[in-house]
């Protein structure tokens, strides 16, 4: 138990998304809201333009801890906020989200993290969180 | 009539298996830029967060459902919560159940959250509870 300690940091992670990446997880996931590829359709419910979809961010924020303990079967559970959404910008560049993990709470064989998520200066994901087995 | 709390409890019939296969999986993983050797080779495991793409699915019974008046472009997903209890594997035949466990109605946003069961051989692998925001078209409000 020892080789998990609570305010551990896990390794930054950061993962680009552009317009490309965010019409593959369309594809991928066949979640074909207009709002991911559509400004017209984003601007209509009041987003400046087209956004990631939530899900990307959570499941593409999910690496941070799988990364640090190997086998992603050891997950146990996995909870996000969307609070503020990811605006991609029809750039090469797109834009990066950055996320962070650290350890909270070390429990009978499970360990639980709390994650944060940020692009530019948002948060994108809040209250984030997830449990690892561990024994 | 808009969904309101009269629809906490609607249950919708599972919709046909889905079947997990290697090919999704890796284009999974590729999409969320996730490198993991546990995502491809003979014997892949899914992403968790892959169990979203088939509980997705059962949403649309959500957006079918007449009565609730939902439309997927005017929603977006503001909370998601897995409980994982077994990874999804390739020829995993899936069964995804979803029922309404909360609606809150708040001038023209609707605040929907709905749980679904996804189930192997009667078996649940995974549990993904959503909350769905709902943006009432103006002209359809009740006002």
């Amino acid at each position: 138990m020892s080789e998990y300690a609570v305010g551990t940091e896990l390794p930054e992670l950061r993962v680009r998304v552009t317009r490309s990446a965010v019409v593959r997880y369309s594809g991928a996931s066949t979640d074909f809201n207009e709002i991911h590829f559509s400004d017209r359709h984003a601007q209509a419910i009041g987003l400046p333009g087209v956004v990631a979809h939530g899900m990307w961010t959570m499941g593409a924020g999910l690496k941070i801890v799988t990364d640090w303990i190997g086998d992603p079967a050891k997950v146990a559970s996995y909870f996000v906020r969307f609070t503020r959404p990811v605006v991609v910008p029809d750039t090469d560049e797109g834009v990066e989200v950055v996320y962070t993990a650290k350890i909270t709470e070390v429990n009978d064989g499970i360990v639980k993290l709390g994650i944060t998520a940020t692009c530019g200066d948002d948060a994108v994901l809040g209250a984030a969180r997830a449990e690892v087995r561990v024994d | 009539m808009p969904i309101s709390a009269e629809h906490v409890g609607r249950r919708y019939p599972a919709a046909p298996p889905y079947v997990v296969s290697h090919a999704k999986i890796a284009e999974f993983a590729e999409a969320v830029r996730d490198d993991n050797p546990a995502y491809f080779g003979d014997d892949p495991i899914a992403p968790p967060t892959f169990a979203a793409v088939i509980a997705a699915q059962a949403w649309g019974a959500l957006f079918g459902d007449e009565e609730l008046g939902l439309a997927l472009n005017r929603t977006m997903h503001t909370d998601q919560n897995f409980t994982f209890h077994r990874p999804l594997r390739p020829g995993d035949a899936v069964v995804a159940e979803l029922s309404i466990e909360k609606v809150r109605n708040r001038g023209n946003l609707e605040m929907v959250t709905v749980l679904v069961d996804l189930l192997v051989d009667g078996e649940s692998v995974c549990e993904a509870r959503s909350t769905l925001m709902h943006t009432r078209p103006e002209e359809a409000g009740d006002e």
